[in-house]
């Protein structure tokens, strides 16, 4: 998304709904990130205004927070199981596989603006592990071969 | 009211109170970073911490409340050991320079950024202060000193170094043109002192002795006092006249000088120690050593300080008019000019190794140069040859240079077979001095034929008789060396004759990772160097060739300092907290949480490399002044303490209240001085009252020197008042 | 004939949903397809279970969606011959035939999106009667029979938590309920409300009954979406029968619920973070006193209990405090849900009564090694627990013994380790986790738990120095009295329990330069064993850095000096030619 037009109107209804319900600042958050993939400076003052939160705070909840984030991310979005059960079996190979294959380390977009890499706590499939999640959908077992596969088919589709 | 005990005292405190408050009342100190009675109770350093008999836990008395018949104890091992812990790993990643390399580096501590920066502001009476506090012959040292300073100054990395000696040489020469800064002297203890040797050593014990109240006589064999400043060092380095002034003032702090009488010959060690209640032994080294080196008992050779010494006196050896100089220091550079202001028409300079591991300053090393002396690098003396006992010649070995030695330098190896001779009328033996052993037959001396002394305490084999300068342990140094030994010697001679314990642990100080600083956003200003005689016109005299900085000169070279030194290290909680503990942060060394930064606006200046995330700021802007103007971003060791979205605070609402500077225990918000040219000073707070539109407004004001530094707002009416940090300056001022 | 899936999230990311979308596309009868939750059989998902008008159960396990037209043909015909690959062997039978389950009674057995499924299976009867015909009072007593303990980790009881919140003064109180399930390798909270969202709404509202709460909040993690998809369902259809609202039942007794989502912060599972989350803050730990039973939630006295805590609070009312007390060891009652995972056979959720044996849950239920490598140790209480070695295999499940290890039961994560894992590496693991999750506020946990992931950095590299082990104890027992919350006062506990259990492969590490485990890549070499390299090149054609030399048929050599230690052609090598040494 282009981060030059930030649509302020989208954020209407949940402004309207959470503004003035007091310690609802982490679900308006959630909310604006649905809509707009990351959270907009933009947005950020509009919710300072609205709710009365100094801009500074809501940057503090917005950072302490690993869920919440600042900058667009691609259209995958490749969140890297970093659990005890995926450490044990393995997750350092996976995450080395993807690093390899997309050419981006733990944070970062690739350039197409298609796959965006992030490490995350434990996702709680540990039978699966190692694991990882890409959207809403979980990929378990994997092994580099089976994700290297993945990320081919999800290119793929993409490029359709 | 509850009853409760601490450490073994009873303790009465309202219902309710927090132990840490019950503490306060009953005088108990317990430390802490992040308290203030200003904002809720945060928890986050854990220093406050104390033991309560019967619960397993640490408290954390900031938060915990009295109970009837508690008994806490504030200092329990386990206690002083989280604390300790607690400021290690604090101080692990706390990066900034509490004090600058500059001052470290120097022997004698001396304030080096504090009198360059209060010459930079045009404040040369508060330098010369300042510099005294460290040195009473500045304008002396100035001229003379190899400046350690200069070499630890972190300017070097974007150009040059300060020309720090100078300066101090120019701020002393001002102190010098007009009434000269006299020292107040506590009152008289009725301890006399005995020092055996004017010298910078003797003197300098005298002084800061005679500043704390006790009653110091010099005693010198020689005519006049100075030793080897005025014996050892030429006039066109060191005019005699400015030493002269300096020992008047020394003379009129009032120490007592006697000359001409001589240790051994007029009086023992022994016999002054009988009249005084101390006496201090600072007889110098006033021996040339030898090169072992075949003919050096031939006519036309000398020691270097002999040669130096006698042309001072008046007695210039015939040295005709080929003379070479052995050595590659100081005293070789002396002798060199000197031999070619006495009319020598071919000087060399005999060094084994080469130009860059000469240990002489480079200005020295140019300006003989420039003046006409000859260096013969990579050659050492294989023999003086003679002809009727006279000197006619020096054999010289050539040499290369091999793989380094212990000090790193590269060691010079003899090339097989290659040698030189060069026809010679005298040869001057630069190479080092030593103590004249049978001035101190009443004290045995070291392997080194030196007098050994405690490098602490200063004491000697005999009670009451200490040892400092060139005659003690290691041999003979630079003259810096020798003055803060003997500061430090008085400060051991003043706790012996007062009965009391020397402190001689040196306090902690934070210090950053030299190899993490970043100079490339630096601009590059070349340094000043005072003025000099045209290498034509000093060398044919000995005239002073240093002109000196002039006043614009020398503000100009003074703000090129680049302020590595904290400007909070006078009132830092963290440091002191930090100094209560035995503490090594090293142990926890790793990397530092945040990137050495640089945010201010026009009162308030910002380095979160420095912040200890006690949340004080944060707090008291959001919850007293109701701003939010800085919040805490991210989480966990990168936590910051920032503006939102990392903006300037000059692009915030922040209405410089300064109230987060006034809580910030540690030197990462600061407000500037009323300076152009931002120092570290030892300022002195005081609450006044001012009036702001008919109402009466609580500001803090800090002076230094007579002069107002800060005035930083106290209280509602002047944290809201909206006026500037000028407008409230003015008000104090009139 | 019923077709019922499992969807849980395992079941689900194994393929699940792809297998229903298959059956209904093989023309089974879409009125006989429902779902169930987590069946707790992790490892042999995606599991369909199969009915037949007498209810016998035809389990049918590792299912793929080529499988629909077999499974459709079963359901026509009644001929198991057609599935007979797929049905469930009797060893795998006993992993939960070997189980007890309270906590997880209804899991994988009802419809967790219906809450006629919940109350056909006796749900809300235990609600009805802590209203009807129970006093607050009486419910905190049986609770307090029960022995029930907080099953979060620190295992406080339940009943003295309960009991300090109704005696707090103020008729304003809150129930919260804590999902903010963090502890990597534990998932049985995600289950209980992804499979039986009711129980947990059922066992709130009991607790907030006996309390005095008006209101009772859930703080879910955001990382379960469909546990608070199904948690919201449950919700709404409890209001709709007039089970959350006002005047339950009838009684007088209201109370709210809400759904608040975490934000992906660790520590806000340490109770006063999450009141600070709750609240839309940062969820740094408040001071305590006051403690959240006085002043909680909006300044409120709060009760907060987790999850598994509340799964058992209906089964006790309705069975009473007796029976489950009948089961444990003296100071350990009732069942304790672990989820087994790592290199263990087979890895699930597995309920059982507290007072069996480590050995029990890893060999009897979770069958051993997946692996040919010995079990080295079990993991347990995530970064805030440790590690028991294989010696102690033993231990009994009960908070007292498992303490007295250097590890904690915590909130039941079973991470089973074998020869291959380096202890070292595991203590850094969760340090990196704990550093990471650290929230920032207190020196010790801030800046301690850094330090000490520094150090073992350095050790698992080879940079390791004589004395690193005493600081490492020296620090960890700082900060363990130093830290302000939970979260920094356990993080030494990995550190500590695996330099008490193995503290000969720190030394390696330190003084040999060696890992043991062959797991640190700056202290391990791969080496090709001639004799058994068949030149197939795959290692060769796999190394990032072309280390690797040889022609094809022909033994291959890896050159050290390039070699990045990736362990690519150690994982490519199809003949075991390939060591690590």
């Amino acid at each position: 998304m282009d981060k030059k037009t930030v649509d302020l109107s989208l954020l209407d209804g949940v402004l309207a709904e959470y503004a003035s319900v007091k310690g609802s600042l982490i679900t308006i958050l959630q909310n604006t990130q649905d809509i707009y993939g990351y959270l907009p400076r933009e947005a950020i003052e509009l919710i300072s205004e609205k709710t009365g939160i100094a801009t500074s705070e809501i940057m503090g909840v917005g950072t302490f927070y690993t869920q919440f984030r600042f900058e667009p991310v691609g259209k995958y979005l490749i969140m890297l199981c970093q659990g005890t059960a995926c450490h044990v079996n393995s997750s350092e190979l996976i995450l080395q596989t993807v690093k390899d294959e997309l050419g981006i380390e733990d944070g970062q977009t690739t350039e197409d603006g298609l796959f965006s890499l992030k490490c995350v706590a434990c996702l709680g499939c540990c039978s699966l592990s190692p694991v990882m999640m890409i959207n809403e959908d979980t990929y378990g077992s994997l092994t580099p071969d089976k994700t290297k596969k993945i990320l081919k088919e999800l290119r793929e589709a993409a490029q359709q | 009211m509850v009853n409760l005990t601490i450490n073994g005292k009873a303790v009465q405190a309202p219902e309710g109170s927090t132990i840490l408050e019950a503490a306060r009342l009953a005088d108990i100190y317990i430390p802490t970073l992040c308290y203030d009675e200003a904002v809720e109770v945060y928890g986050a350093c854990g220093l406050c911490v104390v033991e309560a008999q019967g619960i397993p836990k640490l408290l954390r008395s900031c938060s915990a409340k009295v109970s009837e018949g508690m008994v806490i104890n504030t200092e329990s091992e386990r206690v002083v050991q989280s604390r300790k812990i607690a400021m290690e790993l604090l101080m692990s990643a706390h990066d900034g320079d509490c004090v600058a390399p500059c001052q470290l580096n120097c022997p004698a501590k001396t304030d080096c950024q504090g009198y360059v920066g209060l010459i930079a502001n045009g404040e040369y009476d508060a330098a010369i202060k300042l510099i005294k506090n460290k040195i009473p012959l500045p304008a002396s040292i100035g001229r003379v000193c190899p400046h350690p300073c200069e070499k630890a100054c972190r300017r070097q990395n974007v150009e040059e170094p300060i020309n720090i000696a100078q300066l101090k040489a120019f701020a002393a020469d001002m102190d010098l043109k007009s009434d000269s800064y006299l020292p107040e002297c506590k009152p008289a203890s009725g301890k006399t002192v005995a020092i055996i040797g004017g010298g910078p050593a003797g003197l300098t014990a005298a002084y800061y002795l005679t500043i704390m109240g006790h009653s110091v006589t010099v005693y010198d064999m020689m005519d006049k006092m100075g030793g080897m400043l005025r014996y050892g060092i030429p006039q066109y380095r060191l005019p005699k006249e400015v030493l002269d002034k300096e020992i008047a003032i020394i003379e009129k702090a009032g120490v007592k000088l006697v000359n001409n009488v001589k240790l051994g010959r007029d009086f023992t060690i022994k016999s002054l120690k009988e009249q005084n209640d101390a006496v201090i032994v600072a007889v110098g080294a006033w021996k040339s050593s030898s090169m072992r080196t075949p003919g050096e008992d031939l006519e036309g050779v000398y020691g270097g300080i002999d040669f130096l010494r006698a042309v001072i006196q008046g007695n210039a050896p015939a040295i005709g008019e080929k003379v070479a100089i052995c050595g590659g220091g100081n005293t070789a550079m002396d002798a060199c000019r000197t031999a070619v202001r006495l009319g020598a028409k071919e000087v060399y300079v005999i060094y084994r190794r080469t130009r860059n591991e000469m240990p002489a300053d480079k200005l020295e090393i140019d300006e003989a140069e420039e003046e006409g002396v000859t260096y013969k690098f990579l050659t050492n003396p294989l023999s003086f040859n003679g002809e009727n006992g006279k000197l006619k010649s020096v054999t010289l070995q050539l040499m290369e240079l091999g793989e380094p030695d212990a000090s790193g330098r590269r060691k010079p190896v003899p090339i097989e077979g290659k040698t030189e001779e060069i026809e010679l009328d005298s040869v001057i033996l630069a190479i080092g001095q030593k103590l004249v052993a049978e001035d101190v037959a009443e004290l045995t001396l070291n392997s080194r034929g030196n007098i050994e002394a405690d490098p602490d305490f200063f004491t000697t084999e005999i009670d009451g008789v200490f040892a400092i300068g060139d005659a003690t342990n290691r041999g003979a140094s630079i003259a810096i060396e020798a003055i803060g030994e003997a500061d430090r010697c008085a400060r051991a001679v003043d706790a012996f004759l007062n009965g009391q314990a020397l402190d001689t642990r040196v306090p902690y100080i934070s210090k950053r990772d030299e190899s993490t600083i970043d100079y490339s956003d630096r601009e590059k200003k070349e340094r000043l160097n005072p003025k000099v005689l045209a290498p034509e016109v000093r060398n044919k005299n000995f005239d002073e060739v240093s002109l000196g900085f002039t006043e614009e000169e020398a503000q100009e070279e003074a703000k090129r300092c680049l302020e590595c030194g904290c400007r909070e290290y006078f009132k830092c909680k963290l440091l002191k907290v930090a100094q209560r503990y035995d503490i090594m942060p090293e142990r926890f060394k790793g990397v530092m949480p945040q990137k050495y930064t640089h945010d201010e606006n026009a009162f308030i200046e910002r380095n979160t490399a420095k912040c200890i995330l006690c949340g004080l700021c944060v707090r008291s802007c959001r919850e007293v002044m109701n701003l939010s103007s800085i919040g805490l971003l991210g989480r966990g060791f990168t936590t910051d303490v920032s503006p939102a979205f990392s903006l300037p605070l000059d692009q915030t609402n922040c209405n410089n209240c300064g109230l987060c500077v006034q809580l910030c225990p540690t030197g990462s918000l600061t407000e500037k001085f009323a300076l152009e040219k931002q120092v570290p000073l030892n300022e002195e707070y005081t609450e006044e009252f001012v009036d702001i539109n008919g109402k009466q407004a609580s500001v803090k004001v800090s002076r230094y020197n007579g002069k107002v530094l800060r005035v930083i707002p106290n209280d509602e009416i002047s944290r809201n008042s909206g006026l500037t940090r000028d407008e409230l300056m003015a008000k104090v001022i009139k | 004939m019923r077709i019922v899936i499992g969807q849980g999230s395992c079941g689900i990311a194994a393929g699940a949903e792809k297998v229903r979308k298959a059956l209904l596309a093989a023309n089974v009868n879409p009125a006989d397809v429902s779902i169930t939750g987590c069946i707790g059989m992790c490892y042999l998902e995606p599991i369909v279970d199969i009915y037949d008008d007498d209810n016998n159960l035809t389990r049918l396990v590792k299912v793929s969606e080529n499988d629909a037209a077999a499974i459709a043909s079963f359901v026509e015909s009644g001929d198991v011959k057609a599935v007979e690959n797929l049905v469930v062997t009797d060893e795998d039978s006993e992993f939960l035939s070997k189980q007890t389950r309270i906590a997880l009674r209804n899991c994988g057995v009802i419809n967790p999106e219906q809450i006629d499924a919940y109350t056909n299976a006796g749900g809300y009867s235990a609600l009805k009667k802590a209203l009807c015909e129970l006093s607050p009072e009486e419910v905190i007593e049986i609770i307090k029979i029960s022995g029930l303990a907080g099953r979060g980790g620190a295992g406080f009881p339940t009943w003295f938590k309960w009991n300090a919140a109704r005696q707090s003064a103020g008729d304003e109180k809150y129930l919260i309920c804590n999902a903010d399930e963090g502890d990597p390798g534990a998932f049985m909270d995600r289950a209980v409300i992804e499979s039986d969202p009711h129980n947990l709404i059922e066992g709130m509202l009991i607790g907030a009954y006996a309390i005095g709460a008006k209101h009772a909040v859930v703080y879910v993690r955001a990382e379960y979406p469909l546990a608070i998809k199904r948690l919201k369902n449950a919700i709404a259809q409890a209001k709709d029968k007039g089970i959350i609202g006002e005047n339950i039942f009838g009684t007088g007794f209201s109370c709210d619920f809400m759904i608040k989502a975490g934000a992906g912060a660790f520590v806000c599972g340490e109770e006063t973070a999450l009141i600070e989350s709750l609240e839309g803050h940062r969820g740094m730990p408040r001071l305590k006193p006051p403690f959240p039973a006085q002043s909680g939630f909006w300044r409120k006295p709060s009760n907060i209990n987790n999850v598994e805590t509340f799964a058992n609070v209906a089964w006790i009312i309705n069975n009473g405090g007796e029976a489950f007390a009948a089961m444990g060891t003296e100071g350990s009652k009732g069942t304790k849900v672990f989820a087994v995972t790592g290199k263990v056979k087979r890895s699930g959720l597995v309920e059982i009564p507290m007072g069996k044996t480590l050995r029990d849950v890893i060999f009897d239920i979770g069958g051993g090694m997946k692996t040919d490598k010995p079990f080295k140790a079990v993991q347990m209480g995530g970064p805030s627990g440790g590690c028991i070695p294989s010696d102690l295999i033993d231990t009994v499940i009960d908070y007292k013994a498992l303490g007295a290890t250097g590890a904690i039961m915590g909130s039941g994560g079973m991470v089973v380790m074998d020869e291959s894992t380096c202890m070292v590496g595991m203590a850094k693991f969760f340090l990196d986790f704990t550093a990471k999750e650290s929230c920032g506020k207190c020196i010790h946990c801030r800046i301690g738990t850094k330090r000490m992931l520094e150090m073992l950095e350095r050790i698992t590299k080879g940079e390791g120095k004589e004395g690193d082990i005493e600081l490492l104890e020296e620090l960890c027992y700082s900060i363990k009295d130093g830290a302000l919350c939970g979260l920094g006062q356990t993080a030494p506990n990995p550190v500590l329990t695996t330099i008490k259990y193995f503290r000969d492969e720190y030394e390696a590490h330190i003084k040999d330069k060696k890992c043991p485990a062959g797991e640190c890549s700056d202290l391990i070499e791969y080496r090709i064993i001639a004799d058994k390299c068949k030149g197939c090149t795959l290692c060769a054609r796999n190394c990032p850095v072309n280390a690797i030399s040889g022609t094809v048929k022909n033994p291959h050599v890896i050159n050290t000096e390039k070699c990045i230690k990736c362990g690519k052609c150690y994982s490519s090598c199809r003949f075991g030619a390939i060591v690590k040494e």
